[in-house]
């Protein structure tokens, strides 16, 4: 029955293509393949390099349109029903399971091959260069990084090399030096003078080094850069006094423990000092550092309640769901209620798992890019499906475990939209991104979503363009459709 | 392994008869029952999991470096992981996991605590043996057979565990979510579960020996800080590995028998199925860090203790504040039990369980600080012998302030929202608990090697040893705390997929050359280390002039330790450089001249500073 419902499907399709400009048509689908290619195939694949799938480069060329179709719709009933190059491919790969998705049509996969045809015939780093601007910014495709300077690189294995042989040679010198000692009955190198005068070096260039970094590094961290949620600033605030109280310890007590090591080298004319204990020193020392803490676990309980503590009821509602490999992001809808859900539910066509009978799901609105509207408070609400996440946005200051059966959240309010944080970096490709931050499997490093941060105006807009859940239609056809759907159910009554 | 040792100790075989039966090959050197070769046991196989844990790293840190590289050679030794020259993304996983484990348990645990435990309490309690020589032998073939389980999961189908060395479920509990998850997961739980029972072993032999055979005189606050390290340490395993078992036990049960104790709204098709509900993946999390915080101290305490007894040693002073040593660890063993939920703080746990462990947590701080300050206070207006293992004590101290203090970051309810899981995370404890924990080993190879082989190291490897392990240990951990302050997370296989990390393509390439010197200066611990076995110089009796007992048994290894009787204890083990003595030590079991009881004290010294006709240090050299 199936087939031949397929059969007929690619029936009308064939002869739709007929009916359009072929060349249109193509470019057409190949547009629409790559965002549902980015959507949907990133985690796991590449066009020019294996991932965790094998690379995708000519792939339309090596296998039947058909066969993947149906490979990519359930790999796993294929491969049980004894196709030969299924089990292999399987084989190939390490016997990772490739997601199923039957969500999506084979209309939308032949678009998604479209795309993978287009980008095999482009220059190599064609796949690298971000096209398409689906909604007001554009979508970067994977990023495989540039080819690796080979040069530089055997250059450092060389240095390698020659490290090792010039700690060889130091050491067959130095031993000679101390055998020679030995026979002469003196001491040829005096080792405690020498280790000690190395103690001091290490010492003072340890720590003018670490100075450095801190300046030099610390300008490529996220405390460099304004925090683009309201609390961020409270949150940089108790970082940069842990900073500072941490650095000034660290510095003296590293610059003194190298000097004693210096200053107290052994000699033969003298005797160290016979000096046990002094209560009242010790005393001090265990209270200061006391004190120290306090003050840093005051302030600390402060942060982590304001940043936990109860939030503003009002929030928009967003629930943030990750599986391997990859997130969705379910709006509230005009009610701000998330429908139910129920795991068992979870399907190929509901991958979510939403119950779509309840009434506040109706309205609800699945996306894959987590849009937010900048000084508009936001509750997420994370859901996980198969294995712990994380999702964590760094530029927020927000991180939250993503656990499966055990709902958890985070609430923030956006303070700089993605416009803004571009020109601060002066970045004009930078993007916000969710990271998965909690080892989930062998794409876990891909694992991302684009998180968008919009003025008031322009979310609201772009809300208003995303179809909802139930009734496909947005808002804009919505009003029609209201209509409609009372009609049907004062029919239906 | 045993092999190396047969010939020093055969040397030596007949060197006494102490009326004990014939020994067999087999009884001396395999199924030994001495506590002096199951340390020789323990700490061999234990650099032996060393090597492998770090030539692990050294692999996933070139895929770390050079993501988009191919190394022909990895296909060789890993064969189908490596693929035409590149790392399979699972294996990464593999090898982190296994890396985690090896470094934690095997190396840290079992070859750290295992070796010294073993070696130095019935010597510097003054005891011919441990308790029970018996379930000694048990705790170390016990350990052997948990590191050939944990080997073997590296070639079963699947590979071995790959869900991080904390073998978080569901990931651990699903084989569908990972390959690691199949045969090799279940390998890993039965090597921790071998592992578990080798520790227990051990550890009611320690605190049973260090409590009920101490020589006469030998009080508790005569003990060693050695000791007293060694018996907390056993304490705090033997409260904390009994859950861990609880934990592996129920992992086992969901994994092989369909239970959901960690399992909930998880699908049929994705486990095995069986719908899984009703169980709570964070309660394994608990379970866990129970163990897994105190574990922490199980590792460093005993470096801590090498230490105190080393810098002491080689300071010729006695160590600063003995009882408050005493006192904070102590401390340090009893808070370590309640804050194992720092580790947790952003699972979703209630906001107020979050601040009472940060309290808990910061307040570890304050005993850290004084052993530090305790440490450099010893150092101050010392006359210091720079031996490989008083500079690898020093290097202790070192690393220990460096990671404590990023401690205070991370024990931070609220920093940790931004910090968790990140690079900074890693950094933080490979210099704190890692490179410090390392380092404490190394020092107690260099300071007990004469008393473990009759032989000594050669000193010219030992310093270059050290230096180039200094630095290259500061150069891979101190940079990875700007990428965890960026918000690059770990167990990432690759960064290049988010082009804000790009920035740290150099650093990395930077980390893992360190990381390569590094890994090649070991070479020249192991040439070392098995080359003085046979051609060291032969040991005097006190090499370094320390006070413990375990340097006033002869040199030659004798089945109970003293050819005649049992030393008696008049003193505590620190009088160095004391005032009226005529050499700067005076051994544990020299009485004073009056003194004819050993429980009676010895004179006591007055040290005020400021009125005083003692000789004090000369401050300016000629």
């Amino acid at each position: 029955m199936k087939i031949v419902t397929s059969v007929l499907k690619s029936l009308v399709l064939v002869t739709a293509l007929f009916s359009f400009s072929l060349t249109a048509a193509f470019a057409q689908s190949a547009e629409e393949g790559e965002k549902l290619y980015n959507a949907n195939c990133t985690s796991c694949h590449a066009i020019n390099e294996k991932v965790v799938g094998p690379a995708l480069k000519n792939v339309h060329t090596k296998r039947k349109e058909a066969w993947l179709i149906k490979w990519i719709k359930n790999s796993q009933a294929l491969i049980k029903s004894g196709d030969a190059e299924a089990a292999a491919v399987y084989k190939e790969n390490n016997e990772s399971v490739m997601t199923s998705f039957e969500n999506l049509s084979d209309n939308e996969i032949k678009s998604v091959i479209a795309y993978i045809k287009k980008a095999s015939e482009a220059p190599a780093q064609a796949a690298v260069v971000p096209t398409g601007t689906s909604t007001d910014v554009s979508v970067t495709a994977t990023t495989t990084s540039e080819v690796s300077n080979t040069l530089k690189t055997s250059i450092n294995w060389l240095i390698i090399i020659i490290l090792v042989l010039l700690v060889m040679v130091i050491v067959l010198v130095l031993d000679i030096l101390v055998k020679v000692g030995e026979i002469q009955g003196k001491k040829v190198i005096n080792w405690n003078g020498i280790n000690a005068k190395l103690m001091l070096a290490f010492g003072a260039i340890g720590i003018v080094a670490s100075a450095w970094e801190i300046w030099e590094h610390g300008k490529l961290t996220v405390f460099n850069q304004t925090p683009a949620s309201t609390h961020g600033a409270e949150y940089d605030n108790m970082f940069m006094i842990t900073l500072i109280i941490t650095g000034i310890v660290f510095f003296i007590t590293q610059g003194l423990l190298f000097w004693y090591a210096y200053k107290y080298k052994h000699s033969s004319k003298r005797r160290a000092l016979f000096y046990p204990d002094n209560h009242k020193i010790e005393l001090i020392w265990t209270v200061i550092p006391a004190i120290v803490l306090t003050i840093l676990v005051v302030r600390g309980l402060k942060t982590w309640t304001d940043m936990t503590g109860e939030k503003d009821p009002s929030s928009r509602v967003i629930e943030v769901y990750g599986f391997q490999f990859a997130w969705n992001a379910r709006y509230a809808g005009e009610d701000n209620l998330l429908g139910k859900h129920d795991f068992r539910q979870i399907g190929v066509i509901n991958a979510l798992g939403v119950d779509t009978n309840d009434a506040k799901a109706q309205d609800d609105i699945i996306t894959n890019e987590l849009h937010l509207a900048v000084g508009e408070p936001v509750m997420l609400k994370f859901r996980a499906k198969d294995v712990i996440h994380s999702a964590y946005l760094p530029h927020f200051r927000v991180q939250m475990n993503v656990v499966p059966g055990l709902p958890t959240q985070f609430g923030f309010t956006p303070s700089l939209t993605t416009a803004e944080m571009r020109q601060q970096l002066n970045d004009p490709k930078f993007d916000y991104a969710i990271l998965c931050n909690k080892i989930c499997g062998s794409a876990h490093y891909r694992m991302k979503m684009k998180v968008v941060v919009h003025t008031k105006e322009e979310f609201k807009k772009w809300l208003a363009q995303q179809p909802r859940l139930v009734n496909k239609s947005t808002p804009a056809a919505q009003a029609t459709a209201q209509v409609e759907t009372s009609t049907e159910t004062k029919a239906a009554n | 392994m045993s092999t190396h040792t047969a010939h020093t100790d055969g040397a030596h075989h007949d060197a006494h008869d102490h009326g004990h039966h014939h020994e067999t090959f087999i009884s001396k050197y395999v199924f030994s029952m001495d506590h002096k070769m199951i340390a020789k046991q323990f700490l061999i196989t234990g650099i032996i999991m060393g090597v492998i844990g770090m030539s692990m790293s050294l692999i996933f840190r070139l895929q770390l470096a050079y993501p988009d590289m191919k190394f022909p050679f990895l296909e060789s030794i890993i064969g189908q992981w490596g693929k035409d020259g590149k790392l399979d993304p699972n294996f990464y996983l593999a090898l982190i996991t296994i890396h985690g484990t090896i470094m934690v348990f095997y190396v840290l645990t079992a070859g750290l605590s295992g070796t010294f435990s073993n070696l130095l309490i019935p010597l510097q309690v003054g005891a011919r043996d441990m308790a029970s020589p018996f379930m000694n032998m048990l705790s170390y073939w016990f350990f052997f057979l948990s590191s050939v389980v944990l080997l073997s999961s590296l070639f079963v189908d699947g590979g071995p565990a790959s869900a991080g060395w904390t073998v978080y479920p569901p990931l651990s509990a699903l084989p569908k979510a990972i390959p690691g998850s199949g045969t090799g997961m279940t390998l890993w739980l039965v090597a921790i579960i071998l592992f578990i029972a080798s520790s227990l072993l051990g550890g009611i032999n320690y605190i049973t020996t260090v409590l009920n055979m101490r020589t006469k005189g030998m009080k508790m606050t005569r003990l060693p800080l050695t000791i007293w390290a060694f018996l907390i340490t056993a304490v705090l395993g033997l409260l904390s590995f009994p859950v861990l078992l609880g934990a592996g036990l129920l992992l086992i049960f969901d994994r092989s028998f369909g239970t959901s104790f960690y399992l909930n709204e998880i699908v049929a098709e994705l486990a095995g199925g069986i719908e899984r509900v009703g169980g709570s993946p964070v309660l394994y999390q608990h379970l866990f860090w129970f163990l897994g915080h105190p574990e922490v101290y199980i590792i460093l305490l005993p470096a801590l203790g090498i230490t105190s007894e080393v810098i002491a040693t080689n300071s010729r002073k006695p160590i600063f504040g003995y009882r408050a040593m005493i006192g904070s660890i102590l401390a340090i063993a009893f808070l370590s039990f309640i804050v194992w939920g720092h580790h947790m703080f952003v699972t979703g746990m209630n906001p107020f369980l979050g601040s009472v462990f940060m309290l808990g947590t910061l307040i570890i701080a304050v005993p850290s600080a004084v052993k530090t300050f305790n440490y450099m206070a010893t150092l101050w207006k010392g006359n210091l012998q720079l031996t490989p293992a008083m500079m690898f004590a020093i290097g202790l101290v070192s690393f220990f302030i460096s990671g404590g203090l990023t401690g205070i970051y991370l024990g931070n309810a609220a920093l940790d929202i931004n910090l968790h899981d990140t690079y900074f995370v890693v950094a933080h404890f490979h210099l704190v608990m890692g490179s410090a924990a390392i380092f404490g080993m190394m020092s107690g190879i260099y300071h007990w090697y004469p008393k473990m082989f009759g032989r000594m190291l050669n000193n010219t490897l030992g310093y270059l040893h050290f230096w180039l392990t200094l630095i290259s240990a500061y150069c891979v951990f101190f940079p990875m705390h700007f990428m965890g302050l960026a918000g690059v997370p770990r167990r990432y296989y690759a960064n290049t997929a988010y082009d804000q990390f790009d920035v740290f393509v150099d650093m990395n390439q930077f980390v893992t050359i360190a990381a390569i010197v590094g890994g090649a200066a070991q070479i020249l611990f192991l040439v070392n280390f098995f080359g003085s076995i046979y051609r060291g110089k032969r040991a005097p009796q006190n090499p370094w002039h320390s006070n413990t007992l375990e340097w006033t048994a002869p040199v030659e290894h004798l089945h109970g330790n003293w050819p005649g009787d049992i030393p008696y204890v008049y003193r505590w083990p620190y009088d160095y450089s004391k005032p009226g003595a005529e050499l700067d030590y005076i051994p544990q079991n020299v009485p004073d001249p009056d003194q004819n009881d050993p429980l009676d004290e010895p004179k006591a010294v007055h040290f005020d500073l400021k009125n005083t006709t003692l000789p004090l240090v000369e401050t300016k050299e000629a």
